[in-house]
């Protein structure tokens, strides 16, 4: 909300500068999050317009004589309300207007002009710019215009928490400013003077449904004179956001912006029946509203009817067909209390978010209605001539009795943690809110006034004390406590990233949502979202590897060929209707390009799939693989992984197509796993160091193509031989040197015994037993 | 000749102190013990001795070889222990395993969380698919309250949404678990934003410390004690009375800016002041959701951005380099 700080000070009695009145109002908690200093230059004066002429060679403009105060000047002027005798702004050579916007002397058409008449827009302080400024007050040629009608202003963009609408106010902003720096509140005066003829007597007031319109008063002004409200109140609504319409409009969202109460003002001649009935909407039934809008209403919206028809979209904003014109006489005024939730779910479901439901939403004071009618009755009258019929309607179901709130001085010391605050401060304090206090025995009954229908419990005075109070004025302490332990989850997750950094790999963080178009790679079961922010970004990741592509085929762009990254992160799997989806933590790895940076000394080698593998064995050495046939990867490398026979994860070379479609020209090797295996402890007691050397023998063996090795290794282990600790492959041929068909593998076993240095005596009929039984398995043979 | 021997042991051992790589000590073999070298030609002189002398010149002229060679030999010991052999050029570039780093997010959660378990804490976590329930009812956030509107939401179904904020596990915290409570909450959330300054999916952090006894000024306490670690013992704190549906007092926490040391400048509006985080006393409201008598306990909850504060540690401007995984971008914090 933006107000300007000299309508909120004709309320308030402070010498305060604007920025000291800011600081106050954000720190007890009504942040002015900036102030825009209004000025206009002080070379522009108020001069009087002596003569117009024709401009010989434009149509459109004129020469017009102007008295500065000093000397006479021409001035050419291209505005349609130059006229003589009128009082207007002038801009000599070289005032400068802001924006670049310096006054030269200019020739326009032929004709020299000395600087310019200029429109209040021109001098920022209203957006009107249908003509050049009418000065209605009585100013001499020559003064200087920011003083003689005291134009400098400083305007407040505050930020008012949802809970206080009363703040939404000139009224309600005032009043902070008088509590947080104890200072004087004049609320303004609205005297009127009335006509004979009673307001029941010219319209009727019938509430259909009191649950939403608890309270309706209105108001009949006649005789009205619409035309443009005075420079000041154009300003302050400009000041605001809000667009001067007319002198009735206008009145209207003036009397909202200074009670916070909002208005709508009816062309009474178009109300049929002179009755207002408030009733709820059918459901379906249309209605315009007057920004030209045909709206398709639901059974909770209201609407604010006159004997035969809608006129107005209760709360929210008035009708096409009973809207103020030019030609306006009569008027009927409402100001009424809607009920919040209501008019928050017209607002939302229609999207029609307006400065009156903004208010209604946030709760207005439930007593003011009539107050503020009349309130607009004065100005009505004293701008726009109007005669003011006699009383208010106020049709009232609302109940609103605040029950007083215990205020316990022990609680307030409790939850603050501070010693004393003293009891003329707290009572000071809270009465300057506009509190009521009786002293009790543990502290006060307090009564809350109707604006501040927010304060319902004691710890909502609790807020409202130390807000004004000072929160700065607590003295902090540390708690004391006993320490609490890091879950062990916690502690491993950062060593998982640790281990993976070190072996160069590069943490990435993608969004948890995924375009849609990888389902047809990762399957289609997965969450929606029914608001995305884009369609490439609607659905819930199901794996982590559409991420990690997509940051492999961007760097790549970037140049950046050699790829080595993880993601630790949540995917997420539908369940039954009703619970919350499966999120399963996963940590996802991908390789790509070279491993070590080609230099002099490094050969350089492209990854392949035992990089991948190699990588995932270093964090899990206890894995197996098996062939798997997902569609991300291509067919023939990929594998899914097992952990002691668990499915914990797969890995492969990711197909073709997503590498095409990510626009990526080398292959890139990726694999998934569950994160729970990862975390868990894999340790199972000291294991003691055999004193004994460890010996190997390797054996060159031609086996099959399709041999896997891990055959060979079922073999070798099913035979349980004494003291061989491990198996691995040191080795793998396949060429001309060898038959068709046929790979050469070497193998290493290494053996170590607990009780004794191993002789070769004792290892050749080991490995000779070996050696037959992969024959007779496996048709293997040794190599030649 | 028995001085000529001592004028030779002597220029030898000079020689061979100045010797510097291993590469010199066959030259200098050659020189004195070689077949033309020094001692042979002084040994030849040997037939103009007499009977008596030429064993005892014989005797002297053997010591004096081994003597010789022995220094020899460990002089090239000695060189061989300091060098490796002929000269290299040190300035070729080495062959460096690639550098892996933590992503700045989760390093800067990482340093959060260090901070907060000295002070006490322990961590908690929840799901990032919520219900309406604990992301808003039981936070004091009712349906069709206008405090929904500090949030944009996004949504599964009707009442399945994704977290906008970490609060949401201080309900399910509280509901499991006894009191005292003393947790903090990282993690990923979600709001329907994007722009220079918004992201769809950003971190936060929470806190929650429900016991007997907590006070606002334990709230201070501990938030200056963590502003103070993690930006410096001299940054000023302020605290501002504001809004949260599910604290009261709240207040929000302002630290002088980090980057303009307070006078003014482009990141802090030229306010001087930075907004750090919300904080505030858990709403009374909020125990009776998860059936905690609010007059036997008090607590204190906050919550922060961590984007934002990497943001301010590191000078980035644009929060969404920490999600575009740029490794140019990425590699600077490994």
């Amino acid at each position: 909300m933006k107000l300007g700080y000299k309508w909120i000070r004709e309320y308030v009695n402070t010498d305060a500068g604007a920025h000291d009145a800011a600081r106050a109002l954000t720190m007890s908690g009504t942040e002015v999050e900036g102030i825009i200093h209004e000025t206009v230059p002080r070379e522009v004066i108020a001069a009087r317009i002596v003569e117009v002429k024709a401009h010989p060679d434009a149509e459109k403009l004129k020469i017009c004589m102007v008295d500065t105060g000093k000397e006479i000047l021409q001035v050419v002027c291209g505005a349609p309300n130059c006229r003589p005798g009128m009082i207007s702004a002038f801009a000599p050579i070289g005032a400068d207007l802001g924006q670049g916007m310096v006054v030269k002397k200019v020739k326009l058409r032929g004709q020299e002009s000395y600087g310019v008449l200029v429109s209040e827009k021109e001098l920022g302080l209203t957006d009107d710019h249908t003509g050049i400024m009418e000065i209605e007050a009585d100013l001499r040629p020559g003064d200087v215009l920011i003083d003689a009608l005291d134009l400098e202003d400083w305007v407040f963009e505050i930020n008012v928490t949802p809970n206080r609408g009363d703040e939404l106010s000139v009224i309600g902003i005032a009043r902070e400013v008088s509590a947080v720096l104890g200072a004087e509140l004049r609320l303004p005066q609205s005297p009127i003077v009335e006509t004979d003829t009673p307001v029941e007597n010219l319209l009727t007031v019938e509430i259909l449904a009191p649950d939403a319109c608890p309270r309706y008063a209105a108001r009949v002004v006649e005789d009205v004179n619409i035309r443009k409200s005075p420079f000041e109140m154009r300003r302050r609504l400009f000041q605001a956001g809000v667009r001067a319409i007319n002198n009735v409009v206008d009145i209207t969202n003036y009397v909202m912006l200074e009670y916070g109460q909002p208005l709508h003002a009816f062309d009474y001649t178009l109300v049929a029946g002179k009755g207002i009935v408030v009733r709820k909407a059918s459901e379906g039934e249309q209605f315009t509203t007057l920004d030209s809008v045909g709206r398709t209403l639901r059974a909770v919206d209201l609407l604010i009817c006159d004997k035969e028809k809608p006129v107005a979209l209760a709360g929210v904003m008035g009708g096409e067909n009973s809207e103020v014109l030019e030609t306006t006489k009569k008027i009927a005024l409402e100001s009424a209390f809607f009920d919040p939730i209501g008019i928050r779910r017209t607002s939302k479901g229609l999207g029609l978010s307006t400065e009156a439901s903004y208010r209604f939403e946030r709760g207005i004071d439930p007593t003011m209605q009539a107050d503020a009618a009349t309130r607009a009755a004065h100005l009505m009258q004293a701008l726009a001539d109007a005669k003011v019929h006699k009383g208010v309607i106020d049709v009232n179901y609302n109940t609103f009795d605040p029950k007083p709130i215990l205020l316990r001085k022990a609680y307030l010391y409790k939850v603050l943690g501070i010693e004393e605050a003293g009891d003329a401060q707290t009572e000071g304090i809270m009465t300057r809110l506009g509190f009521g206090l009786e002293k009790t025995a543990l502290g006060w009954n307090v009564h809350v006034p109707a604006f501040r229908h927010d304060v319902t419990r004691e710890i909502d005075l609790v807020e409202e004390f130390i807000r004004v109070y000072g929160m700065d004025k607590v003295e902090q302490k540390l708690p004391t406590f006993k320490p609490m332990v890091s879950p062990v989850e916690r502690v491993n997750f950062n060593d998982l990233r640790v281990s993976l950094c070190a072996m160069g790999f590069t943490e990435v963080v993608n969004y948890s949502f995924i375009s849609p178009r990888w389902t047809k790679f990762f399957g289609a079961d997965a969450l929606e979202l029914l608001n995305p922010i884009s369609d490439e970004m609607k659905n819930m990741r199901t794996s982590l590897i559409p991420g990690l592509a997509t940051v492999a085929g961007r760097n790549k762009n970037l140049q950046q060929r050699d790829i080595s990254i993880f993601e630790i992160g949540k995917c997420f799997f539908p369940k039954e209707k009703g619970s919350l989806p499966d999120e399963q933590q996963k940590l996802g790895i991908a390789v790509s390009g070279q491993r070590e940076e080609t230099g002099w000394a490094v050969t350089p080698r492209e990854v392949d799939f035992y990089d991948i593998k190699g990588i995932v064995e270093a964090l899990l050495p206890e894995i197996t693989l098996e062939p798997s046939e997902h569609t991300f990867y291509k067919p023939g490398c990929q594998a899914d992984v097992f952990l002691f026979s668990k499915p914990v994860g797969h890995m492969g070379a990711l197909h073709g197509d997503i590498l095409e479609t990510l626009d990526i020209a080398d292959d890139v090797y990726a694999a998934e796993l569950s994160v729970d295996p990862l975390l868990r402890s894999r340790w199972q007691g000291l294991k003691e160091i055999p004193k004994f050397p460890m010996t190997w023998r390797d054996l060159s063996l031609v086996a099959d193509e399709g041999i896997p090795f891990a055959e060979i290794l079922r073999v070798i282990e099913s035979m349980h031989i004494a003291d061989l600790r491990k198996v691995t492959a040191v080795d793998l041929y396949t060429g001309e040197k060898l038959p068709q068909g046929k790979k050469g593998i070497t193998i290493r076993l290494t053996y170590q015994s607990s009780a004794r240095t191993l002789e070769d005596s004792m290892l050749s009929p080991r490995q000779d037993k070996i050696v037959s039984a992969l024959q007779k398995e496996l048709g293997i043979a040794l190599r030649q | 000749m028995e001085t000529q021997l001592e004028a030779l042991k002597q220029t030898f051992c000079e020689e061979l102190d100045s010797i510097q790589r291993p590469d010199e000590i066959e030259p200098m073999r050659v020189k004195y013990l070689g077949r033309k070298g020094a001692l042979t030609s002084i040994l030849r002189q040997m037939g103009a001795l007499s009977a008596e002398e030429r064993p005892r010149i014989g005797a002297l002229s053997n010591e004096l070889k081994s003597f010789m060679e022995d220094a020899l030999s460990q002089k090239i010991d000695e060189l061989k222990k300091a060098s490796s052999g002929p000269c290299i050029d040190v300035t070729l570039p080495g062959r460096a395993p690639r550098r892996g780093g933590i992503h700045i997010i989760n390093s800067v959660i990482r340093e959060l969380e260090d901070i907060f378990l000295s002070l006490g804490f322990t961590i908690a976590s929840g799901p990032e698919v919520e219900d309406d329930y604990h992301n808003f009812q039981a936070l004091n956030i009712p349906e069709h309250h206008p405090a929904r509107d500090m949030q944009d939401t996004f949504y599964f179904r009707q009442g399945i949404l994704l977290r906008t904020h970490t609060s949401p596990v201080q309900i399910r915290v509280m509901e499991k678990s006894g009191l005292p409570v003393r947790i903090i909450a990282p993690g990923k959330v979600y709001r329907c934003d994007s722009d220079v300054s918004h992201t769809p999916m950003f971190h936060q952090i929470e806190g929650l410390w429900v016991e007997e006894g907590i006070t606002f000024a334990h709230l201070k306490g501990v938030l200056y004690e963590f502003i103070h670690r993690l930006f410096g013992k001299d940054v000023p704190l302020r605290f501002r009375p504001s809004f949260f549906p599910f604290t009261e007092p709240s207040a929000e926490v302002d630290i002088g800016c980090i980057i303009c040391k307070g006078k003014g400048c482009r990141v802090c509006k030229n306010s001087g002041w930075l907004e750090i985080l919300g904080s505030g006393m858990v709403d009374p409201e909020v125990y009776k959701y998860v059936n905690i008598d609010a007059e036997a306990v008090t607590g204190f909850a906050f919550g922060l951005g961590i984007e934002r504060i990497a943001m301010l540690k590191y000078g980035i401007d644009d929060i969404r380099q920490f999600f575009d995984n740029d490794l140019r971008f990425l590699g600077q914090f490994a």
